[in-house]
């Protein structure tokens, strides 16, 4: 797994490429909290590289959220893959996390 | 060209990093016999959920085990056997996992489970000789 972090206004712009599994998690979950606690509210992160998650992945996203959710922040993802969707579809996490098909539209979405 | 064997069969130590060597071999696996993308990912999926839980809280000691799984086709399915001798553990009689909670009560125990179990077609499970059996099947 690979991340990168950008600031661009207020928003960070993560992106997340290769695996999201037991093994890789956390890494991801040190970077994602540490972004969180520097008191970052708007975070997106681009999924279109990333080619697989597994519920260690789901995981840190939803402990994220919350986290982030505490100082009234928010989420927003885009680019995922079809299997990658439906893998989200299945463990339910579609619902909770607002999902975009482009940068523009998420980002958008977190200046409304 | 490569031949085509009808089963493959990987042992691994009860260590998170082993896990990709067995999800490599049933990636190279499917692949010899055109399995699809999306089908691939699925069983690489459920059998990394359920190795990562049997590596994560199978064990009560800090000793070594062994991990067999075996891969097979049969007739358009793919089959996978997991055999180990954690606690016994029935995957199938675990709790449906609550998938529509809001977030700040959603549960993450047992999302790799559920996952597992609707991403394959078939799921059976025998405790034999001390040893837990876990069969998984994905149609192609």
């Amino acid at each position: 797994m690979e991340l990168t972090h950008e600031m661009k206004d207020d928003v960070v712009h993560i992106g997340i490429k290769g695996k999201l599994d037991s093994r890789t998690a956390p890494s991801f979950e040190e970077r994602l909290m540490q972004i969180i606690d520097q008191g970052h509210q708007k975070i997106l992160i681009d999924f279109a590289r990333l080619d697989y998650i597994s519920s260690a992945g789901f995981r840190v996203l939803l402990f994220g959220a919350r986290r982030l959710a505490e100082s009234s922040g928010t989420i927003a993802l885009f680019g995922l893959q079809p299997k990658i969707r439906n893998v989200f579809d299945i463990a339910g996490f579609s619902s909770i996390f607002s999902i975009f098909s482009s940068r523009d539209e998420a980002e958008k979405s977190l200046k409304a | 060209m490569a031949t085509k064997t009808k089963s493959r069969s990987v042992t691994i130590k009860n260590d998170l990093g082993e896990i990709d060597r067995v999800l490599q071999v049933v990636e190279t696996f499917g692949e010899q016999h055109r399995v699809s993308e999306d089908i691939l990912y699925a069983i690489t999926l459920s059998l990394d959920e359920i190795l990562t839980n049997i590596i994560s809280y199978g064990y009560s000691d800090s000793r070594a085990h062994e991990i067999v799984v075996d891969l097979s086709f049969d007739n358009g399915v793919f089959c996978t056997k997991v055999e180990d001798d954690a606690r016994p553990f029935d995957p199938l009689q675990t709790k449906e996992a609550s998938v529509d909670a809001p977030i700040e009560q959603r549960p993450i125990g047992g999302l790799g489970i559920h996952l597992a179990r609707n991403m394959m077609d078939y799921m059976e499970y025998k405790h034999e000789a001390g040893k837990n059996i876990l069969l998984l099947k994905k149609k192609f």
